[in-house]
């Protein structure tokens, strides 16, 4: 028990080292990245809260307060697993330290344990700035009973267990099925999008069946238990006031947890050798070379840089994803059915900037481009090229997985049929939004990178550059809003607001050619 | 070929890894750096690499000073670390290309010099390979194979026979002394004081960030042996 917690410290110290750390490993972390941790995490837990409130404030009105432990239980644990399916590979199984950890004269199961407390940590802090808000709202809008305060407090900590499991299971799966084939990490991203996509047909899928039943509250009830079946046992408990339900709810997790912990002991070193071993074929013949100029061949590197890691492209790609897949479906479906009307409809036609520059600030690569370098930094600092160089090739590879935002726009235009104009002011929109997320993920990451990751999930996931740069990104979108209210007409808004987008990428270029080129050096 | 002058750099809190260091390397050198853990060897071949910034002195290739011009400086280097990482994702002919495609390494000679030097260090077959699944010494020969498919002047490498078996040693020693009787330089940090000695024409002793004795591996080592020698001037500036 002593080894693990020990082991434990040091590797959780380790993940929280990477989320917090600026610049070179042992370099003291100035105070203000703790700061802004702690402020990150009450904003987060105010605006959880604020959500809460705001949604229980509308399900009392509907009679259904009830539910609101329930939806949130349910989209905590949704979001769990779908977080974990990606981090399962790197954390679980296939994680770097594994061969060091694995020489250490304690048993397996111990390194395993520690493996799975590490994940359940992550997830934990996750599912208890959800819950607890939620808590505190419910209360101040139900006043229920102390049972209440005391279940849901302590289901928050086995609320991580189910989702963990099933993610684990899947994420498990899909490795190894993609280990099974040459290109696995392009299978891998297959998988783990078709996933996601599944989980959100599922939810389409259910909606269609709920004309079906009476009351809105029972619409949700019955969705969410379908959806989510151990919801139906957390509701009874914490809302029910259910002392049975409450350790039901706890026996099936931890047996669940067990089970897992129980399978992946007899599976640990099959799998971790299964994805650790590198196919190595030993016989190449030397053929005809491709060439390619310099700045081509820099691209080439970073493009394959961005697909060899599924988590790196998942996490990057699935905001353009949908987009387009939302785009290429309005094609097929009608529209106005589907947002209950023309007043949806033209508010959505309004605001179509804002949907597209919400995608594509979700869409910035190079905020981990610099991190990701890792150890091989050494390669392209002694290589004969400038550092403008390298950020074009980085900058160009996120264009790319922008460019569907144009063929986006396109669909969008003849959806909602714009004008000419306006598809063009979009389009220009599209392009200067592209390229001031690449830019400013960029210097972001140059400001704070990490080099000493152990995995690449924690530079793309877990890394205070990638958490800069996605909420501060956010505040280019909402800065729409001013536009959209200082200006009379939606066309005027877009103007304006591309005006302004074309002044920051000027800006962000500035910045990249003076800071970003010294910065690099330095590094 | 290789001109250090006054080369200082300092760590946090004003620690000095190198202080003051001057030498040169001419066309044909086989110029071994040595010292021990710490002493400020691994800087100092970073900084000549460009890969470390530094306060103090200069550093010029071919008489182009890398702080100006660190481009022009590194397309007539190759730098090889002591723990080669490379790009884990890519086939070790990827990796090759990807340099011949930054040094605009023509087509056909990039093709023949790749076929000799991976022929000789026995790693055409895994050219095909992802780096992920090399050995450290496979990796080792493949960052020695970059180095060389662009035909630098200079060779910066930093210990460059750990991790080699010992007949990839010895085709690494035969290439290095072929570089260098074609009028190329190496410039290169080693623990192994036989091959210093045997190897080289010039030899430089580093202790905490100074050099301590340099010049031609004869003047340094006088009658005695290098390790002799090497052991000597460390303790003696240790007393």
């Amino acid at each position: 028990m002593k080894k693990i917690l020990r082991m434990l410290s040091v590797q959780l110290w380790a993940a929280l080292g990477d989320l917090l750390v600026i610049g070179k490993t042992g370099k003291k972390k100035p105070v203000y990245i703790y700061i802004g941790a702690l402020v990150f995490i009450i904003v987060l837990s105010a605006v959880s809260y604020y959500y809460s409130y705001m949604l229980g404030t509308g399900l009392k009105m509907l009679d259904s307060l009830e539910l609101l432990p329930a939806i949130i239980f349910t989209a905590a644990c949704f979001a769990t697993l779908i977080t974990t399916v990606f981090k399962v590979k790197g954390t679980v199984f296939g994680f770097r330290d594994y061969d060091l950890l694995m020489s250490l004269p304690v048993s397996t199961a111990s390194v395993i344990a520690c493996r799975l407390i590490i994940l359940y940590c992550f997830n934990f802090m996750f599912t208890f700035i959800l819950m607890l808000p939620m808590m505190i709202a419910y209360g101040r809008l139900a006043s229920p009973g102390t049972d209440f305060y005391i279940m849901s407090l302590l289901l928050i900590f086995f609320a991580p267990l189910i989702p963990q499991v099933l993610a684990s299971v899947i994420g498990t799966f899909i490795a190894y099925l993609a280990s099974k084939f040459r290109h696995s990490n392009l299978l891998n991203i297959i998988f783990s999008i078709s996933i996601v996509f599944l989980f959100v047909g599922l939810q389409f899928v259910l909606n269609g069946e709920s004309e079906k039943l009476a009351s809105l509250g029972q619409i949700i009830t019955q969705q969410l238990y379908r959806l989510y079946p151990p919801a139906r046992l957390y509701t009874r408990a914490v809302t029910g006031g259910d002392w049975v339900y409450f350790l039901l709810f706890i026996a099936i997790s931890i047996a669940a947890f067990a089970v897992y912990t129980f399978i992946v002991k007899l599976l640990f070193k099959k799998i971790n050798t299964l994805l650790m071993t590198a196919r190595a074929r030993a016989d190449f013949k030397l053929g005809e070379l491709k060439t390619a100029s310099p700045i081509k061949a820099l691209y080439i590197r970073e493009l394959k840089r961005y697909f060899s890691s599924s988590i790196y492209v998942l996490n990057t790609a699935i905001g353009i994803v949908m987009l387009t897949v939302m785009s290429v479906a309005g094609l097929f479906v009608d529209i106005d059915a589907m947002l209950g009307g023309e007043q949806a409809l033209e508010l959505l036609k309004n605001n179509l900037a804002l949907c597209l520059v919400f995608f594509i600030m979700l869409s910035c690569t190079t905020m981990a481009s610099i991190s990701l370098e890792g150890k091989s930094f050494w390669i392209i600092k002694s290589l004969p090229v400038a550092p403008m160089k390298v950020f074009y090739s980085k900058i160009a590879v996120n264009l790319t997985v922008c460019l569907p935002a144009l063929l986006d726009v396109v669909l969008l235009g003849i959806i909602f049929r714009l004008s000419m104009g306006g598809i063009i002011l979009l389009l220009l929109i599209a392009a200067a939004a592209s390229l001031l997320i690449a830019m400013y993920g960029l210097i972001i990451n140059l400001m704070l990178p990490n080099f000493s990751w152990t995995a690449p999930v924690v530079a793309v996931k877990q890394s205070a550059s990638t958490m800069v740069t996605i909420f501060s990104g956010f505040a280019f979108v909402a800065l729409y809003f001013l536009f959209a209210s200082l200006l009379p007409s939606e066309l005027l808004a877009n103007l304006g607001y591309l005006i302004f987008l074309l002044l920051v990428d000027l800006t962000l270029y500035i910045i990249l050619k003076g800071y970003g080129i010294k910065r690099f050096n330095a590094l | 070929m290789l001109k250090i002058t006054n080369f200082s750099k300092c760590y946090q809190k004003g620690i000095r890894a190198v202080d003051s260091l001057s030498l040169e390397v001419k066309s044909g050198d086989v110029f071994g750096f040595i010292g021990h853990n710490g002493a400020g060897k691994t800087t100092t071949l970073k900084a000549i690499a460009g890969i470390m910034a530094f306060d103090e002195g200069d550093i010029e290739i071919d008489n182009i000073s890398i702080r100006k011009d660190p481009v022009a400086c590194k397309q007539r280097m190759a730098y090889i670390p002591d723990n080669p990482d490379l790009y884990e994702h890519l086939t070790g002919i990827a990796y090759l290309n990807f340099i011949g495609d930054i040094y605009q390494v023509d087509k056909a000679e990039r093709t023949e010099l790749i076929k000799e030097y991976a022929d000789a260090f026995e790693l055409t077959g895994n050219l095909g390979d992802v780096i992920g699944s090399y050995s450290h010494g496979m990796k080792q020969k493949l960052a020695i194979i970059s180095a060389l498919i662009h035909k630098p002047k200079l060779f910066i490498l930093d210990e460059p026979f750990v991790g080699l078996d010992p007949k990839a040693a010895y085709t690494l020693k035969t290439i290095m002394a072929k570089v260098c009787s074609e009028g190329g330089a190496i410039f290169f940090s080693t623990h192994v004081l036989e091959v210093a000695q045997k190897l080289c024409n010039k030899i430089a002793i580093i202790k905490n960030g100074r050099l301590v004795a340099h010049g031609s591996t004869a003047e340094v080592i006088g009658d005695s042996n290098l390790e002799e020698v090497f052991l000597e001037l460390i303790e003696e500036k240790l007393s």
